[in-house]
């Protein structure tokens, strides 16, 4: 394999640093003051349970979700490849041109924006939408844009729109608040993701600016492009998943607004006809995409599938901590998105995207809600890669050494110290 | 040094590679230190080979196995009853991966920290007085692992006035040396190590102590501005420069 040097990664994101690390400083007091550590661990062992109980049972619980949903009047569509997913997207969206869209990790994992590129979608998260002005990726699934500052965001704003806007975050919102109302209220088609699905019939969305609850009821046609993993069985755990998500996604006990979504808008007032389409949306599409999350359930990677995309796991992370977006797939960061990239990508880009940047310190699963141990499924990710010969030449040197030698640094020269610490 | 006891069984002190080959010194100050608390004890010497730790964190499941294999024939051959080691690598090696490997493994594993620790309560030893404020960097397989967090600090506390860092026991932020990360991108290790030391330095605290060779070795090479001390160190006296056990 092509040897990776960090330099300048490292080089490149050090003012990202210096902008970030006393935010999710503040997020940790935030979420602290929330729950305290026994607090805490009797919530994770509660999510968890959650999530194995759903992922145990998925097949069961997915197809009651197909029949519940559909029986309320959504249109339940199953992808199985991303090519799939944009296909169907297409076919709903038709001849309209505009999209509105907002924050979500499976909408990025198809990359619709490349997709559509003949069509206009308009970012409605605030991050996102700052985001797409710089032609970025987001560097964090909760925070895409937090590594910006308010003067490079005006200055952006003011090449854009040739507008001043004062440097300040209330400007800034105020701004892009005003612009994209107007495209909101002209929008025939709305895409968003999902947080949670309850078997019993709901899809929750959370947020805290409002865009959501204005996508999801303004245009007619709302699309949900979401997967089955999200899927558990009943409403009061979704709540519990969505105060997870929320707590350890960015400090707060429970999002600003929380869309239950259980079937396109209607009404019966007249004559007692159900009628859809009332004031809100009159056509809902949910699309449950796999792209290898069946592969991933089958396999010794099934814990991944205990993610909530809460982002916890790279808080505290000290590799995405110095090289953030270069570490992991572009639609999501850090370990788990390495090990997302081995299953829907290749081996190769497993091992570009940091297969072995991980310092296996086990932070992400202290930080974690669902305790998912990243750093044994970065193990696993490594004994697949190094069956086919992937990996650092650091290690392939160290396995002769010790195969030879008996231990990682080789000959023993008792003058000399070794170049290389290639332990432990 | 002790001898081959076939009867009551052997006490072990394994250092490990990076100590034995790199960190010599601490291994020299541990032997010194064990013998004070008086306990008998064995070394491979020669024959000692890698626990198998950075084998299996490589993925290379095979060869960490084999290496498994053959430790335990080492360790039952001399009677081993009990290993004492100074690196929480192999310290995690023996005392989680090894039962999960080997059906009958039957070997007690104690971190040296736990020994001293022991030591220092019974009166048989103590730590140099530093007289200042010094920090504590809880090393990834020692605490996040193995949940030892106390024994190191309770050694520390003789020592100075213990500072914690921000990111401390179960948040603790690694040193970035693990796994083998700081042999397959220095760079990266490096550039955690330094993120680590400024949480150092923030504390005001004079003086960095760890209890691992690895997290020693990379944050004192990334160190300016505070002075980092493997805890070993603690029972020296450095300025006659002759490791004078205290």
């Amino acid at each position: 394999m092509k040897k990776i040097n960090l330099q300048n990664d490292i080089k490149n994101n050090e003012n990202t640093q210096k902008t970030i690390i006393p935010i999710i400083y503040s997020y940790k007091e935030k979420r602290d003051k929330l729950l305290n550590e026994e607090q805490k661990e009797k919530f994770c062992e509660e999510l968890r349970k959650i999530k194995e109980k759903s992922i145990n049972n998925i097949v069961k619980l997915k197809k009651e979700t197909i029949k519940n949903l559909s029986n309320q009047g959504i249109n339940v569509i199953e992808a199985q490849t991303v090519k799939d997913a944009i296909n169907i997207i297409k076919k709903i969206i038709g001849k309209e041109k505009t999209i509105i869209k907002s924050k979500s990790n499976t909408i990025t994992e198809i990359n619709l924006e490349n997709a559509l590129k003949n069509k206009k979608i308009i970012e409605t998260d605030l991050g996102d939408f700052i985001i797409q002005l710089f032609k970025e990726k987001g560097i964090h699934p909760v925070l895409p844009s937090f590594h910006l500052t308010p003067k490079e965001i005006s200055k952006k704003i003011k090449e854009k729109f040739n507008i001043n806007i004062n440097p300040n975050p209330k400007e800034i919102v105020c701004f892009v608040r005003n612009i994209l109302r107007e495209k909101i209220f002209n929008a025939k088609i709305g895409i968003t993701g999902a947080n949670v699905i309850s078997s019993d019939g709901s899809i929750f969305i959370l947020e805290n600016e409002g865009n959501i609850s204005l996508i999801s009821r303004i245009p007619e046609k709302h699309i949900i492009l979401t997967s089955f993993d999200k899927i558990v069985e009943t409403r009061e755990e979704a709540l519990k998943i969505i105060r997870a998500s929320s707590i350890f996604g960015t400090g707060q006990d429970y999002p600003v607004y929380v869309n239950i979504i259980s079937g396109p808008s209607k009404t019966a007032d007249i004559e007692n006809e159900i009628i859809s389409g009332a004031q809100g949306a009159k056509e809902v599409y949910l699309i449950l995409l796999d792209n290898k999350r069946t592969t991933i359930l089958n396999s010794k990677f099934k814990e991944l599938l205990y993610c909530i995309n809460c982002g916890a796991c790279l808080n505290f992370c000290p590799v995405y901590h110095q090289i953030f977006s270069r570490y992991g797939a572009k639609y999501f960061p850090g370990a788990k998105g390495v090990i997302s990239s081995f299953f829907k990508e290749s081996e190769k880009d497993a091992f570009n995207n940091g297969a072995f940047f991980c310092t296996t310190c086990q932070q992400c699963k202290e930080n974690c809600p669902m305790k998912i141990n990243l750093s044994d499924l970065i193990r696993d990710l490594r004994k697949e890669l190094v069956k086919q010969q992937i990996e650092p030449s650091s290690i392939t040197e160290m396995i002769d050494n010790v195969k030879k030698f008996g231990n990682p640094f080789g000959k023993i020269d008792t003058n000399k110290k070794p170049d290389k610490l290639y332990c432990c | 040094m002790g001898i081959l006891n076939f009867f009551g069984g052997n006490v072990l002190y394994y250092p490990g590679c990076l100590t034995k080959i790199v960190a010599k010194d601490l291994e020299e100050n541990y032997k010194k230190i064990l013998n004070k608390i008086g306990i008998d004890f064995i070394m491979l010497k020669d024959l000692e080979v890698c626990c198998g730790n950075p084998v299996l964190n490589s993925g290379h499941e095979k060869e960490a196995r084999e290496l498994v294999e053959k430790n335990f024939k080492l360790f039952k051959e001399r009677a081993v009853k009990k290993i004492i080691t100074n690196c929480p690598a192999c310290f995690h090696m023996f005392k989680s991966n090894y039962p999960r490997f080997i059906k009958n493994w039957d070997i007690k594993v104690e971190h040296i920290t736990q020994t001293i620790a022991k030591a220092i309560k019974d009166g048989k030893i103590n730590p140099k007085n530093f007289n200042h404020d010094i920090t504590y960097h809880d090393p990834c397989h020692l605490g996040r692992y193995e949940k030892i967090y106390e024994e190191p600090r309770e050694i520390i506390k003789k020592s100075g006035n213990l500072k914690e860092m921000k990111l401390t026991k179960n948040y603790s932020f690694c040193c970035g040396g693990g796994s083998g990360v700081k042999s397959n991108y220095p760079e990266l290790a490096n550039s955690i190590a330094k993120e680590r030391i400024k949480m150092a330095k923030e504390t005001n605290a004079k003086m960095l102590c760890t209890s691992c060779p690895m997290c020693y070795l990379n944050l004192k090479e990334n160190s300016k501005e505070i002075d980092v001390k493997e805890i070993s160190q603690f029972f020296f006296d450095e300025k006659n420069n002759k490791q004078k056990l205290k």
